[in-house]
This record gives structure tokens, sequence and C-alpha cells, in this order.
């Protein structure tokens, strides 16, 4: 179980030089000594495009590794972890919601989440059909994801990114395609799983925000 | 458990998708004709060099039997001056020479077939035991137990059998029957009352044309029947170095020798066979390294195909083994179709050179070299092939 994750002097390469620029010197994580994501918080991260959301939760997820500083999970330096220690991470405590959803176009929706659901057994199919017709698309179970609409695809990857225990739930935008309506609804889904777990939600977006109850609102 | 079968076909459908069914079937259709190429030039190569009938392996294929040429009508026999020896042992090709020693007393030797009694007037050779690749049991001779055991010529058998035994109202006999006729020796010497040996035929050779009796009966009747007589021999066995033998044919003419019966046919063959063989095997090496090149690009190009959804599985959560073991099964499969296809190939085609090696006396070697190295085959492959994925897979894993 990861209780805290530490970021200390974190900083992408790509921005290396330009720690003194405004954008740096501005951002409340980037080159900050350390900047914690407890768990159970409610964090919400302001960014405009371009300034490394994705990256940010890349090298979370450990994903991308092309940073200077040090990410921290429970103390432990995760530039250290190996291969299966990432996979129980992406298994059992960090659940990613990434802005390109990264659905396998060929699949229907069902076997997308199944993909998942398969490795972690966190959910029932009633479970996962009940997600999916509070998100309005459980008639679309069926449908190749590459055919559905970018606001359905990103309805169906939520349902997948919930589809495992976690300690913490990272969102890349992941209301930006969705209305109001849907907005509200994916924001009361994760929450209720977040809240049975005592995890942690931390979401980015360049506008169009999660709509959760008592977010903090921090820029990168 | 069961949840795990579901992803197991999930994954698959998904990986799947990018396997191109004609590179496969390209790679298992050329290995396995590159495989089969390889254990048929092998298989060929062991049969051709494996000796079938131990009777007709009394010589070795590197030897021959070299005699003077006989000119017109001669009465002083022809043989070897001691200094021609000599000459023939220093050339190149020669690694020993042994002395066919001519029995210098009267034999004659009687049988009883099918009731009827037959006797002839006969005469013995012999040459130096280690002459002989093996011995049959009974090839010694013991004074006390007056005993002696003959090789004869294949050919004497069928002189016989095909063109005496018939006109004379004779029974056919087979050369199992004939190694149980015993047969009543006669031998007379200088001034001595004539001596009678029991005798059996112990073997048979078509390489050796004369009638073989063991050395030391020779050497002890020689010396009984007709004590000083000794002569020079008239031929003479000779050990040859095949790859030095270029200019052996050159060096007889010259000096007036020939090399007896088929002799030098029958290593010419041997050698053939076996050159027949390798360059069929080098073939096969070479369209094998092809095969194995075509299924390495294979999977080089579908793993690349497949990178980035084999990256977002390891997002997923699956690890690398995990996804990369598809791949495994996957050459395993193939590689294990190709091997036993090439291997049931290569025993199939075995069976339509058995019987026309059988008849010259070659072939039924052992298939376990074969065996062993299509096995071989398959686990070098294949732990190449699993090598090179698993290296793929902590590619992807570190560079997405």
């Amino acid at each position: 179980m990861i209780h805290s994750i530490e970021l200390r002097h974190l900083l992408p390469i790509v921005f290396k030089g330009m720690e003194d620029s405004e954008r740096i010197r501005t951002s409340q994580i980037w080159e900050v000594p350390s900047f914690v994501f407890a768990k159970g918080c409610r964090i919400c991260i302001h960014a405009e495009s371009g300034c490394g959301k994705s990256s940010l939760l890349s090298f979370i997820y450990g994903n991308r590794s092309d940073y200077s500083g040090k990410i921290l999970f429970n103390g432990k330096d995760t530039k250290k972890f190996r291969v299966q220690q990432w996979c129980d991470v992406r298994t059992k405590s960090i659940a990613l919601l990434p802005q390109e959803m990264r659905l396998f176009p060929e699949l229907t929706v069902m076997q997308n989440i199944r993909l998942k659901n398969d490795i972690t057994g966190h959910k029932s199919e009633e479970e996962i059909l009940e997600l999916l017709e509070r998100m309005g698309i459980k008639d679309k179970k069926e449908e190749a994801a590459g055919r559905l609409s970018i606001g359905q695809q990103q309805r169906a990857a939520l349902v997948r990114a919930v589809c495992q225990p976690f300690d913490f739930i990272f969102l890349d935008e992941p209301v930006s395609h969705l209305d109001e309506k849907n907005n509200r609804i994916a924001a009361k889904i994760i929450e209720e799983e977040a809240d049975m777990q005592s995890a942690g939600i931390v979401s980015t977006s360049v506008g169009n925000n999660l709509l959760l109850h008592g977010s903090k609102y921090i820029m990168l | 458990m069961n949840s795990r079968f579901h992803s197991d076909k999930n994954i698959w459908s998904l990986l799947k998708r990018n396997v191109s069914k004609g590179q496969l079937m390209g790679y298992v259709l050329s290995n396995a004709l590159g495989l089969t190429v390889v254990l048929t030039g092998m298989m060929f190569y062991l049969d051709s060099s494996h000796s079938s009938d131990k009777n007709d392996s009394f010589f070795s294929k590197d030897y021959v039997v070299v005699s003077k040429k006989v000119n017109g009508v001669g009465f002083s026999p022809v043989s070897f001056g001691k200094d021609e020896i000599d000459r023939l042992e220093q050339q190149p090709w020669v690694k020993r020479t042994g002395r066919f020693t001519s029995s210098r007393f009267a034999v004659n030797g009687a049988v009883d077939i099918g009731g009827r009694g037959l006797s002839t007037y006969m005469f013995f050779e012999s040459v130096p035991d280690d002459f002989f690749d093996i011995k049959p049991r009974d090839w010694k001779f013991d004074p006390a137990e007056r005993f002696v055991p003959i090789i004869l010529c294949k050919d004497y058998m069928a002189l016989y059998n095909f063109g005496f035994a018939a006109p004379q109202g004779l029974p056919q006999i087979s050369e199992e029957l004939a190694c149980a006729i015993p047969i009543k020796l006669r031998v007379s010497g200088n001034n001595m009352m004539s001596e009678t040996f029991d005798a059996a035929i112990v073997g048979f050779s078509s390489r050796l044309n004369t009638i073989a009796v063991p050395q030391d009966f020779m050497d002890w009747a020689n010396e009984r029947y007709a004590p000083g007589a000794e002569t020079n021999p008239s031929r003479l066995i000779v050990e040859i170095d095949r790859l030095a033998a270029a200019d052996m044919s050159k060096y007889l003419d010259k000096e007036n020798m020939e090399i007896g019966g088929d002799m030098s046919g029958d290593g010419n063959i041997s050698k053939f066979l076996s050159t027949a063989s390798a360059v069929v095997t080098a073939n096969g090496i070479i369209i094998c390294a092809l095969a194995i090149f075509i299924l390495v690009l294979s999977i080089f190009l579908l793993l690349q195909k497949s990178r980035q959804k084999l990256h977002h599985l390891m997002l997923l959560g699956y690890t690398p083994a995990e996804v990369g073991a598809y791949y495994e099964r996957l050459v395993v499969t193939a590689n294990t179709i190709v091997t036993l296809a090439a291997t049931t190939a290569t025993l199939l085609l075995r069976q339509t050179w058995e019987t026309p090696l059988k008849e010259i006396g070659l072939g039924e070697a052992s298939v376990i070299p074969m065996l062993a190295c299509s096995m071989l085959y398959l686990l070098a492959v294949t732990a190449v092939n699993i090598r090179i994925i698993r290296h793929h897979m902590t590619l992807i894993w570190n560079n997405g």
C-alpha cells in the first residue's frame, strides 16, 4: 500500500536550464524541494498545454524516467524499482487514466475492460455492466472501441481505470470530451471508488475540471 | 484461474492480428525443407559409411589388392621381389602392405551334398590377420584340433549356384547352408603321406577374391608339407591413403602392376557417396540458415509492429514475461512442427535408399545421431528465438 508519493526537486529533463523561468518559479510542483500526494487527497492540477502534465503522470507511473530529482513511494526511490514492482504498483496501488486513453481500437469495450480486470480480478461482470450503464455506454459494450466517439472512449477508459484496487488514481484530463452531466456522473463514480479504498484522486485539466467536491487546486 | 483464461484469449486475439500467417508459413515450410535436407544428408552419410553386412567388411574400403600383370604364357610365376615391395612401400599413398601367402602343398577338398560326394583340387591363400577388420569367431588354427576355417569369395558361391549346380543336377545352396556343410581336406606335400583335416566355411567376402585360411594355418602347413621352399608373394594387399592416391594408377601402370577386382571401385563409391551427402548437407545447412534468418526477421518485424500494443499491455500491469510468453509459445509451436515434419520426412525418404544401399552391403546405421541432431536443432533455435523475444520485451519495457 502506498501512503504517500513525494516529489523532490522534480523536473523534466527537457526543462533543464529553464529553472529560473517564470513558469518553473511559479510552479507548485516542478523543482519544489518536497511536494507530497497523501493517501486520501483530492487534488486538481491546473496547467496550460505543454507544461508537462502528462509527463508528470508518466514519471509517477514509471512509464518514463527522463527527469531529474526524485519520486518516492513511501520514501522509496522509484528509479530503483524493478519490473515486477512496477507491475504490482500498476495493478494494486496506482490507477491511471491517460489522456490518450490507450484503448485497443480493435477490441470491444468489454474486451478492453476485461484486459485490465482479468489481472486484478477487482470487479464482477455485473459491477462492470452497472458502471457502463451509469456512464451511458452499456449498449456499446460489444462495439469495437475504435468505433466509439472520443467522449464514449473516455467513459470506457474511465471504467477500465477503476477496475483495480488503488491507493491513488491519476486522471489526465478525464472529462475533456464530456458534457457537464457526464462529468458529474464520472466524478461521482471516481469519488465512490476512491472513498471505498480511502484513496487519493489527482486529476489534471486545462480548463474543463472534473467536478469533485473539496478539491485542492494547484498550478503546475 | 477462470479470469486468467479470459485474459489469455483477449490478449492473444489482440496480438495475433499482427502475426503474418504468410510469413509464419513461409518460415515453417522453408525451414522444414532445409532441416529435411540436412537430416537426410546426414542420415545418408551415416548409412553410406555404415556397413550392414558383417561378412562383407573383412577389408576396409581403403585396402586394394595389387598383383603383377601376366603377359602371354608364363611358366615362372610372376611375383614381387623384395626391392619391388620396398619401393611400393615408399609411395606416399601406401600406408602398409601385407603379403598374400600361397599354399605350397596340394589340397583336395571333399563335401557331401544331397547324398552325392563332390571332391576337387583346391588352393589356399592367406593374408596377415591384422589386415582383417574383424575376425569370424572361429578364425584360428590349432594343429591339435585339426580344424581349418575358410573364408570364401562370394563370387565362387554365385559361380557354383548359378553356373555349376543346375546343369550338374546339384542343389543350389544358401550361404548359411554352405557354412554348415562339413568339408574334408586331404593335404599332401613333398614325400609325405596325405593327411586329413576337418574344415568349414566361416564367412564370405565379396572383396577378397580367393579362398582364405588363417595365416597361422598357412605358415604351419607350408612348413610341414613344403619345408624350405620360400617363395615371393604374387599378390599384395595394400592399405592406401585415399587423399594421396591420385597418382596411384600411374605408378602401378609404370611398374606393370594392377589392382585386383573391384576394390578400388568400392572405395570410390564410398567416397562418392560421402561427398554427395556432404554436398547435400551443406545445401541443407544453407537453406536452414536462411530460414532461421527469415524467422528472426519475422520476429523482429512482428514485435516492431506490435510494439505499441505490447507497451500498452505493460502499462496495464502485464509483465514483459507475460506478454512475451505468447510469442514464445508461437515459436516453440512453429519449431516443434518444423522438427517433427523434417524428422518424419527424413525417415520416409530413407526408405528410398535403404534397399539399394543394403544390396551393396551398406546402410542400417543407427538413427539416433540424426534424431539427436534434430532435437539439438529444436533446442538451439528455440533458445535463440526466446532470447531475442525476451531481449525485445525488455527494450519495449524500457523505451515504450
